[in-house]
């Protein structure tokens, strides 16, 4: 595919891919490819269909390669409702990776 | 003080009603909400308004609250006024439609319901429950595809907290904290969060904390001494995350098996000691281990168990009638037992139990679903493997599948993955026997094993 067709807000930045690598590894999902995860996309439900066991997954994955804590807080529907919104906040919080 | 269970049966059933919270004297500490205390006083207050301000109350309640202070509330509220609070086994919104719709005379309440509504008005009476009333109705997976029904009388729950708080050595006069990660509308968050608080005189801490640095926070939040209420798998979890604890009195474990490893490692790491809970929706919790010193399981003083048609019952003065168990156990005695694992048709997948029958049940309802099956994982106790299913549905796709399951079951059942298949390899007479099943399954999974080495 040609990636310079692509409108510009489905392209993943490397940090967006970077989280999109963790999430597809710590929760083994077979057939899904990072680069291929739409960043606008929900995490939960639908998209690629997460549950809470997922967010435990991804939490314990995201403290051990960026350095911090996820917690649940108003803001945290917000935090999983995209790769996009993820990815935002490891950038806002990471203490190394 | 703890009372002997036997007599406190008998003076409850004497007196016709039992207090709504006999654990708790003037003044005493019953919930950690937002950041403080609620006493006794303002605890009945409170339900005194909601009883109020949310009438008419039809006969039955379906408690939505997640909140778990409101949830107690709501709770006391209706049982109170001697309706009937039902807890289905999910929050999977066709599960609940289904109940409600066998349930006509009944409301669902959230937590913008009673938290809409809760002042600081007057009025703090004790309030009683006739022993008989049935306070709740909570429901199990049934492999007939229908939910079944298991009553709780008030003077039962009140019993069976007191034998619980026996075993768990939980007294008002410790003034413990309980801190949860489970659901007060499943059996052992009923049990540990709301009827022991209730009943025995605990703290409960009004959240659910999730996260492993959520769960850590609340229980800083929280007085010494402190109970974590969890299970294996969130216990893992908080083991990862290689966090600094606060002092911890008792560990909580239950709805899977706990390894001993695991329990080792919480021991260690929280500096605590773990006590795993055994029991089932239909009985509520009925033995307790220390993990760490061993595999056989303890019943509760004045249960008793014995076998009966190849089956393991339990009875005892908090059960109206002999529960069978699904579980296979091995018995030493009346009131000692191994457990050796699960009705081939239960699967328990994080700590959830359901009938594999069911769920198939569901999946072959859907329109355009042809034939199906789940497929339980072999996974170790510490680990969440999900089901597999194999479906025939030639005008759906897989996405469409997993849409149309998602309203009928726990999410934690949907199928990772699910195949489509052409046909599931049934004999003439329609069986699918469970080698052919896992041959089949070998071989639809194979292709991807060899393409990912």
């Amino acid at each position: 595919m040609d990636r310079t067709e692509q409108p510009t807000d489905i392209r993943l930045s490397p940090l967006e891919l970077e989280v999109a690598r963790l999430i597809v590894e710590s929760l083994n999902l077979e057939d899904i490819h990072a680069e291929d995860i739409d960043p606008e996309a929900p995490l939960f439900n639908e998209g690629l269909a997460l549950d809470s066991i997922d967010a435990l997954e991804i939490a314990l994955a995201v403290s051990r390669k960026y350095g911090f804590q996820l917690r649940s807080g108003d803001d945290n529907i917000h935090i999983f409702s995209s790769l996009r919104a993820l990815s935002r906040h490891v950038n806002d919080n990471r203490s190394s990776g | 003080m703890i009372l002997d269970p036997a007599r406190a049966w008998q003076t409850a059933m004497e007196a016709d009603a039992a207090s709504l919270l006999p654990g708790h004297a003037h003044g005493a500490r019953i919930a950690w909400h937002r950041g403080r205390t609620i006493d006794r006083e303002e605890f009945l207050s409170h339900v005194h308004q909601v009883m109020r301000a949310l009438a008419p109350w039809p006969d039955y309640v379906i408690n939505l609250c997640e909140d778990r202070y409101l949830f107690m509330v709501a709770f006391a509220a209706g049982v109170a006024q001697c309706r009937t609070i039902l807890l289905p086994p999910s929050r999977a919104i066709g599960q609940i439609a289904d109940i409600a719709s066998g349930y006509p005379r009944s409301r669902r309440l959230t937590d913008s319901d009673v938290g809409g509504v809760l002042s600081n008005a007057a009025g703090s009476a004790d309030l009683e429950v006739p022993v008989e009333h049935v306070a709740a109705i909570v429901f199990t997976s049934g492999s007939t595809g229908v939910a079944r029904p298991h009553q709780k009388r008030w003077g039962d729950l009140v019993l069976h907290a007191r034998l619980a708080a026996r075993r768990l050595a939980i007294d008002a006069s410790d003034r413990v904290t309980i801190v949860a990660t489970v659901p007060a509308q499943h059996m052992y968050g009923l049990e540990t969060t709301v009827l022991l608080p209730l009943i025995a005189g605990a703290t409960v801490h009004s959240g659910r904390p999730f996260f492993p640095e959520d769960i850590r926070c609340a229980l800083a939040e929280v007085p010494e001494p402190r109970i974590l209420v969890s299970t294996p798998m969130h216990l893992q979890v908080c083991l990862a995350a290689a966090l600094e604890w606060p002092a911890i009195e008792c560990v909580i474990s239950a709805t899977a098996p706990l390894s001993k490893l695991l329990a080792a490692h919480v021991e260690q790491a929280l500096r605590t000691r773990v006590v795993e809970i055994y029991g089932c929706t239909e009985a509520g919790s009925i033995a307790s281990r220390r993990t760490v010193e061993g595999d056989l399981w303890h019943a509760y003083e004045g249960l008793t168990l014995r076998e009966v048609d190849g089956a393991v019952q339990v009875s005892g003065a908090p059960l109206p009638d002999a529960v069978p168990l699904t579980d296979v156990l091995r018995l030493h005695g009346t009131a000692t037992f191994h457990l050796l694992g699960r009705h081939s048709d239960m699967v328990n997948i994080a700590g959830k139990r359901a009938s594999l029958a069911e769920l198939n049940i569901r999946l072959t309802e859907i329109d355009g679903v042809v034939d199906g099956i789940f497929i339980a994982p072999e996974s170790s106790a510490d680990s969440v493997a999900r089901l597999v299913a194999l479906v025939v549905a030639p005008d759906l796709s897989e996405n469409e599948i997993l849409a149309a399951l998602a309203p009928r079951i726990d999410p934690i059942f949907l199928p990772r993955p699910l195949h489509k298949v052409e046909a599931l390899p049934r004999t003439d007479s329609g069986k699918l026997p469970k080698e052919a099943l896992a041959e089949f399954l070998a071989q639809i999974e194979a292709p991807r094993r060899t393409h990912r080495q």
